[in-house]
């Protein structure tokens, strides 16, 4: 037997992880720039913004050198429409993934520009298709109304280590964050019920679902997944024997396709 | 399935009954006659485990006479299937096989029941709906008492309990996942206050 370590990453793992994203500072003392693995980390000096990782960010914070501008979708008025989007307007599927930068241009509502084309001076070398750590998500220029992959790390971390910079309304965010992480539970349960519906394939869509709830919820949607795929097996193999026998040259609707759907 | 899976051993030592359609000698100890042939028509509760050997070995005979045929076992009868199809919450499957869904698997390969996995397949989904829900409410009270146990009216105790002393090996697997989800969140969102 394998060693009973669970599927994909643990919840500190996933915490770990969220301390690479960069959120905005603004510092209190000046910091020459720091050789790290990852790079070097940009020069504070105190009247001007810059993005750093945020657990120096968070370091910075404990120490008093630097203050946290809190990303824009933390904002209390953002997290609410959120929560409306979740409950009201789109109330089975999970809310949008925040866009990616390019997309995301507030100064021309409904352009859509190729990802990474007209970015960021430093990678504007066409095709760079940025993933979450390396998208500046949680700095104040991330657009409002929309979760990132790390949303509920990074605001608890802001809220715990960072609460004084979040506008002094910490209870009234900590009450919609919970609001968030419930609804969203409980979409993830009710998912796990359309797999069984005939017809649709038995397909899920998780996007939009964040990286904390992704661990939350592994064991359990894949276990759904699994049993359901075993409870199918039999059917399955009597449709397809049924179906080789009816007409071998098919084509179109391959087996292998919905086998593929199965097991996720 | 391993060969090591103990649940995949105890699902084949599940009795199905069977009925042997020819007189067979020296078997009479199955049915408590021994020392006397076993009689055509017998009806005998074998493990799935030699029911399937002897159903697949006899497809194959030239005069397409069967020497045993089987049933399905009280657990998946019509009475079980049709309460299944009025509520899945309702029906304690563990009262009828504690692998039933193990049970249910190796008889749909033998039989070809088309409704059975239909049915089989939306049980199982409500159901695990459900236990993710009741995954959710014990991790929030079971393990410190800790203040966050919102709509707990729905939880612990009552028809809780009963649903979760229902659940057969397939299902208690997946409220442990779930429940360990949920249990490992809850200690980290403690551990980031702690840090």
């Amino acid at each position: 037997m394998a060693l009973p370590l669970p599927l994909g990453l643990t919840h500190s793992e996933v915490a770990f992880l969220a301390e690479m994203e960069l959120v905005t500072v603004v510092p209190r003392q000046r910091l020459e720039s720091i050789d790290l693995l990852s790079g070097k980390t940009p020069p504070l000096r105190p009247p001007h913004r810059t993005d750093l990782p945020l657990w120096l960010a968070l370091l910075l914070k404990k120490q008093r050198r630097a203050n946290i501008v809190p990303p824009p979708w933390l904002h209390p008025a953002s997290l609410a429409e959120i929560v409306h989007r979740e409950t009201k307007v789109h109330p089975s599927s999970f809310s949008e993934p925040m866009p990616t930068s390019s997309r995301a241009r507030q100064s021309q509502p409904g352009y859509a520009g190729r990802i990474g084309g007209n970015n960021n001076s430093d990678n504007g070398n066409g095709e760079v298709i940025l993933s979450p750590p390396f998208q500046s998500n949680c700095t104040s220029s991330a657009p409002a109304g929309y979760l990132p992959y790390h949303w509920l790390e990074v605001a608890e971390a802001l809220i715990t280590h960072a609460g004084d910079d979040l506008g002094g309304n910490t209870s009234e965010i900590r009450g919609l964050l919970r609001d968030l992480v419930e609804v969203r539970a409980a979409k993830m349960r009710d998912s796990a019920e359309t797999l069984g519906a005939e017809g649709t394939g038995g397909v899920v869509s998780l996007r939009g679902v964040g990286a904390m709830e992704l661990a939350e919820n592994r064991g359990f949607v894949l276990g759904v997944v699994d049993g359901v795929r075993k409870i199918g097996g039999a059917v399955e193999t009597a449709r397809r024997e049924r179906e080789e026998e009816m007409d071998l040259g098919g084509g179109g609707y391959g087996d292998g396709d919905s086998d593929d759907d199965m097991g996720i | 399935m391993s060969y090591y899976d103990i649940d995949s051993i105890l699902t084949d030592a599940e009795k199905i009954p069977c009925t042997f359609q020819l007189d067979i000698p020296d078997l009479g100890y199955l049915d408590n006659t021994p020392n006397q042939p076993l009689k055509a028509g017998t009806k005998v509760n074998l493990p799935l485990w030699l029911a399937e050997m002897l159903v697949i070995a006899n497809t194959g005979g030239p005069d397409n006479k069967t020497f045993v045929t089987f049933d399905l076992p009280r657990a998946l009868g019509n009475d079980v299937v049709q309460a299944l199809k009025a509520d899945p919450r309702a029906v304690p499957l563990r009262d009828q096989s504690a692998h039933f869904y193990g049970l249910a698997t190796h008889m749909m390969d033998l039989s070809e029941e088309q409704e059975l996995g239909s049915v089989l397949r939306k049980t199982f989904v409500t159901r695990a709906a459900e236990i993710s829900l009741h995954a959710r409410k014990v991790g929030g009270g079971g393990s410190k008492g800790k203040g966050k146990d919102e709509g707990s009216n729905l939880g612990i105790g009552g028809a809780g309990e009963d649903f979760l002393r229902g659940l057969d090996e397939w299902e208690r697997k997946l409220f442990r996942k779930a429940h360990d989800g949920a249990k490992s969140g809850k200690e980290w969102m403690e551990s980031i206050k702690k840090n």
